[in-house]
């Protein structure tokens, strides 16, 4: 056998030496070559861009980029002077938090149920995985019409007799963020329970049955043991979430379109805005930066986590 | 004292009968090995006593008590599991003392409980780290001082060694044996490795299909296999088989095997043959041995291949149209080709009858 492996190991850079040089070179660089395409149009159209975008953000472009009115910082101080970006800001913050404890916990929840090898789970399990099919634009517009205090969700409880019902969460400013959560939700629960849900069948059947010889009772399994065990699966939900947060645009153009007011801005909105319709593209540049700021905040860590546990 | 009844016990999984009418009396400091191919039914069987699995029908006694409908918990039993099954989000030490701690039992009583069988099991240097952090073997001691803590009346081993290597396999094993000698309590250990049930075993249970084949002695079930597929499942290598047919003359029985006729005088006939029935006469290999001269039967015969093991030789012999196995010692090499006389062990014969497969 190690005869055998040695003999295989021989008999390569044999044939390599035999080759002509720049064979040799392809040979060897194969899958560079392949890939330097791609590699080319990443660096071009991603973080060339990028530093395209960071050099914008230093000038003081209206509609078009214009590098000859460079400002320097001014546009970074200009952003955290503008009461709407404030507002943009913490509402991403608002909708996240409560977008990823909600779908989190509910995600989990019914992966748990799901879990209990119960009749008709496939049935199950596609209900729950249909809003996933669909794009942000028709889950605000459904989210829209559901919410709409003269179509949907309340004229429906108004004929089933409950005069008194009320959901104006589209037009309160102070509620609307629910109107957005809800959504996010909605779309987004299925891809979470079926991260856990996969997570949760993973689990050695023997750690079950071990904890049913101990006695230990269903529900601490699931907090002392299963979920624990889960924690590369939250961390994988978590990021794919947050960066979902950060994208988060379409839904929010779709469901309030910013409103009522700019009470459910999010700064992806807030960018578009500045660069499209207020001709201000310095100050949307500034905006865009401060998000992969925000992205990377996230991400590295995790790469971090992730590498390290590799290694 | 009866520790363990298990009556006309049944598991069906749909229209699959897993488990045909177990019955199964295991007295109190027992040591039973279920032994059998894979998919015989042995773990379910198993489960089935933990109570994890539901049976069909039947009912299961522990400790005098019918247990059929009550939780694995309540049953007194531990498991150790193929797959070692430890939490692996908590430390060796909360591995241990969790069931306990559940149990509502003081802090104060589990604590010296836990050290004192993680000594007994050379693991009270590892209490303070994560399963994922230990060998195959520590984790299995692991697992094993598990359900040590608890004290249980009943230990259940579902193949517990065979995810170890060879040498960790055997040292484990006489672990296990040792523990079992001192502690005493009844145990059922699944496995489907031979060498495991011959030396753990009390009494072993060879099953096959959901049914038992026989239950017994390991020496018993070696040497006085009930049926072809006890006598052919047990051994390395398997036992010879000889077709022939019985012939009974003047008070006389021979087995006619083509080649040779095989005197079965000293054979101990569970039902009385009859002339001319069908049989297949069984041997080991280790009843195959070069001829001293004293032997009452002995055959000259063609070695056509040779094994060395190390410890013995493996010789197989042509013997008319079939052949057979000898285990000769290392130091016996008999050259191929060339006749040598073979000297058979009559006294170690198993005879089955060829239709229903049983011995006679
Ligand atoms: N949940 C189940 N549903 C249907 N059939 C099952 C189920 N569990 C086990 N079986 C069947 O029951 C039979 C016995 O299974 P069991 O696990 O007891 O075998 P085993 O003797 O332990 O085998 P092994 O040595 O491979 O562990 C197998 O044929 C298996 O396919
Ligand atoms: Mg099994």
């Amino acid at each position: 056998m190690t005869c055998r492996r040695r003999l295989a190991a021989g008999t390569l850079p044999i044939r390599e030496a035999k080759a002509p040089i720049k064979r040799r070179f392809l040979q060897r660089h194969v899958s560079q070559v392949a890939l330097s395409p791609s590699l080319a149009l990443i660096a071009i159209f991603l973080y060339g861009f990028i530093a395209y975008t960071a050099a914008v953000s230093t000038t003081n472009s209206k509609a078009f980029p214009r590098f000859d009115t460079f400002v320097g910082l001014e546009q970074y101080w200009r952003l955290f002077h503008t009461p709407r970006w404030h507002v943009a800001f913490t509402n991403m913050f608002l909708f996240g938090g409560l977008f990823l404890l909600v779908t989190i916990s509910l995600g989990l929840l019914i992966a748990i149920l799901i879990d209990q090898r119960i009749r008709a789970e496939s049935f199950f399990r596609s209900i729950v995985m249909y809003p996933m099919a669909m794009s942000f634009v028709v889950t605000g517009i459904i989210w829209q019409w559901l919410l709409n205090p003269t179509l949907g969700i309340e004229v429906m409880m108004h004929q089933l007799g409950f005069e008194s019902f009320r959901l104006d969460w589209l037009t309160n400013p102070d509620t609307v963020i629910w109107a957005l959560v809800v959504a996010a939700f909605w779309q987004g629960c299925g891809l979470v329970m079926a991260l856990f849900l996969a997570g949760l069948r993973g689990i050695d059947e023997d750690i079950w049955k071990a904890a049913a010889v101990d006695g230990i009772p269903a529900w601490r399994v699931y907090v002392f043991i299963v979920i624990p065990m889960l924690a590369p699966v939250f961390l994988t939900v978590v990021v794919l979430l947050s960066l979902s947060i950060v994208r988060a645009f379409d839904l929010v153009v779709a469901l309030t379109n910013g409103g009522p007011g700019v009470s459910s801005d999010l700064p992806s909105v807030f960018m578009f805005d500045m660069a499209f319709r207020r001709t201000n593209l310095g100050l949307s540049a500034a905006s865009a930066v401060v998000m992969l700021g925000t992205v990377l905040a996230i991400l590295i860590p995790y790469l971090y986590v992730e590498t390290r546990e590799r290694a | 004292m009866i520790d363990i009844r298990i009556s006309n016990c049944n598991k069906n999984y749909g229209s699959l009968r897993v488990l045909k009418d177990i019955n199964l009396e295991i007295e109190r400091g027992e040591f039973i090995v279920l032994l059998g191919p894979s998919g015989c039914g042995k773990s379910t069987l198993l489960h089935i006593v933990a109570g994890l699995d539901r049976l069909s029908s039947g009912a299961i006694e522990i400790g005098g008590r019918d247990v059929t409908d009550v939780e694995p918990k309540d049953r007194d039993i531990a498991m150790v599991f193929q797959s070692y099954a430890l939490y692996p989000t908590m430390s060796v030490r909360s591995n241990m003392e969790f069931g306990l701690r559940m149990r509502g039992k003081p802090m104060a009583e589990i604590r010296p409980l836990v050290e004192d069988k993680a000594r007994m099991l050379h693991i009270d240097h590892l209490l303070d780290r994560r399963p994922s952090q230990l060998s195959g073997g520590q984790r299995q001691r692991v697992a094993i001082g598990r359900a040590l803590v608890r004290d249980p009346k009943v230990f259940l081993f579902d193949e517990p060694l065979s995810n170890l290597d060879a040498k960790l396999r055997a040292s484990m094993r006489t672990e296990i044996k040792k523990l079992h000698q001192s502690l005493g309590t009844t145990a059922i250990y699944v496995t489907h490795d031979q060498l495991e049930a011959m030396t753990l075993a009390t009494r072993m249970v060879v099953m096959k299909a959901g049914e038992i084949q026989q239950v017994g002695k390991p020496e018993e079930v070696y040497h006085r296999p009930v049926n072809l597929f006890v006598a052919d499942f047990l051994g390395n290598p398997g036992m010879n088989f000889m077709k022939g047919r019985l012939r009974l003359e003047g008070g006389r029985v021979s087995a006619d095997v083509g080649a040779a006729t095989i005197p079965l005088d000293g054979y101990a006939f569970d039902t009385s043959p009859t002339d001319g029935q069908a049989v297949m006469v069984g041997l080991r290999p280790e009843s195959v041995q070069p001829s001293t001269g004293g032997e009452p039967f002995a055959l000259t015969l063609k070695p056509t291949l040779i094994e060395h093991t190390g410890s013995d030789n493996l010789v197989v012999l042509a013997m008319g149209s079939e052949e057979i196995v000898g285990k000769f010692p290392s130091d016996m090499l008999p050259k191929l080709g060339e006749p040598v006389a073979v000297g058979f062990d009559l006294s170690r014969l198993s005879v089955f009858d060829a239709q229903t497969e049983r011995r006679i």
